[in-house]
């Protein structure tokens, strides 16, 4: 409990965009948010082990979902998903 | 592989820790990334934890404006350097000479990962948490804005970035070399240089002459690919 507060210290932040070279690009890519087809869905979990942001939530029945607040639209789930299960939709 | 039975996707713990949810990064970061896969293994569990990005800076000789995690636990103290290449440069993205000069000035455990082969990431932080006194991992961190490439393909390139020796996976345990994922059979270096925009201008022979000084340099530390 005590490490809570150690923890705000933290910021993980970064030089790079600010650099010249870097690409411009807009983020969240059109707001799009992955969606599961749970029908051929095997829940091995690879999505939740990729996304930086934390934000692959597992369910109680071992399927998931994604918190939309936090999803960055990176779509590395939907690469790297053995199944081709993930798709990114996007949100109106 | 029984190594890595312990983490099954599935039984990793549920919880965020370390900045994962608050972070202020890109879309895609791998830095990200790979700090809250480490968060996944050290949990709650540590007294201090510090992130920095020192400039350029003269940590073990080697030069580097990368990004830097310290977490201890303990007696046991590991500098995580989060590499995701600011400096730019053909040379920059295949010599990595930070890894060997820790381990000639005799820090304990040694180590190079990446968040593409999270668990082989995951073991090397539980063994640097065993390790009485200081360790240093060296994260590889692909960085879509920095190096140019689509969001979606961090993961894939951090494949690459090992499958073509430019990053061999290795820990080194008290001076003793040994790799810990042996690529059978090595990509060509142009399809992960290709891969990112930024080396879009580099000339033909920069990049064969690259592949030549990773292939080097992984001989020298492992013999024959």
């Amino acid at each position: 409990m005590e490490s809570t507060a150690k923890l705000s210290k933290v910021t993980i932040d970064c030089s790079a965009v600010a650099k010249s070279d870097a690409k411009p690009y807009t983020p969240g890519a059109g707001g799009s948010v992955p969606e599961w087809e749970k029908d051929r869905c095997i829940r091995c979990g690879i999505c939740y082990v990729y996304c930086p942001t934390g934000s692959v939530v597992r369910l109680g029945d071992g399927f998931f979902e994604a918190d939309k607040k936090t999803c960055s639209s990176c779509g590395i789930c939907h690469r790297e998903c053995w199944l081709g299960v993930i798709s990114m939709v996007e949100e109106e | 592989m029984d190594k890595y039975s312990l983490f099954v996707p599935n039984f990793l713990p549920s919880g965020e820790y370390l900045a994962a949810p608050s972070n202020k990064t890109c879309v895609g970061c791998g830095v990200s990334l790979a700090v809250r896969q480490i968060g996944k293994v050290v949990e709650n569990f540590f007294d201090d934890v510090a992130f920095a990005r020192p400039g350029k800076d003269d940590l073990f000789k080697g030069k580097t404006d990368a990004a830097f995690l310290k977490i201890k636990k303990g007696d046991s103290e590991v500098l995580f350097c989060l590499d995701d290449e600011p400096a730019g440069g053909v040379d920059n993205a295949v010599k990595k000479p930070m890894p060997v000069s820790a381990v000639e000035q005799g820090v304990k455990y040694v180590a190079t990962a990446c968040p593409s082969y999270p668990f082989d990431l995951m073991n090397k932080v539980q063994m640097a948490l065993k390790v009485s006194g200081k360790s240093y991992i060296h994260v590889l961190c692909p960085c879509p804005a920095g190096w140019q490439f689509n969001t979606e393909n961090t993961v894939k390139v951090g494949f690459k970035a090992v499958e073509s020796l430019a990053f061999p996976l290795y820990e080194v345990v008290e001076g003793t070399y040994k790799l810990t994922n042996k690529t059978v059979k090595p990509r060509q270096i142009a399809e992960y240089l290709g891969a990112q925009e930024r080396f879009s201008n580099v000339k033909e022979e920069e990049i064969t002459a690259a592949g030549a000084a990773a292939q080097e340099e992984y001989q020298k530390l492992f013999g024959a690919a």
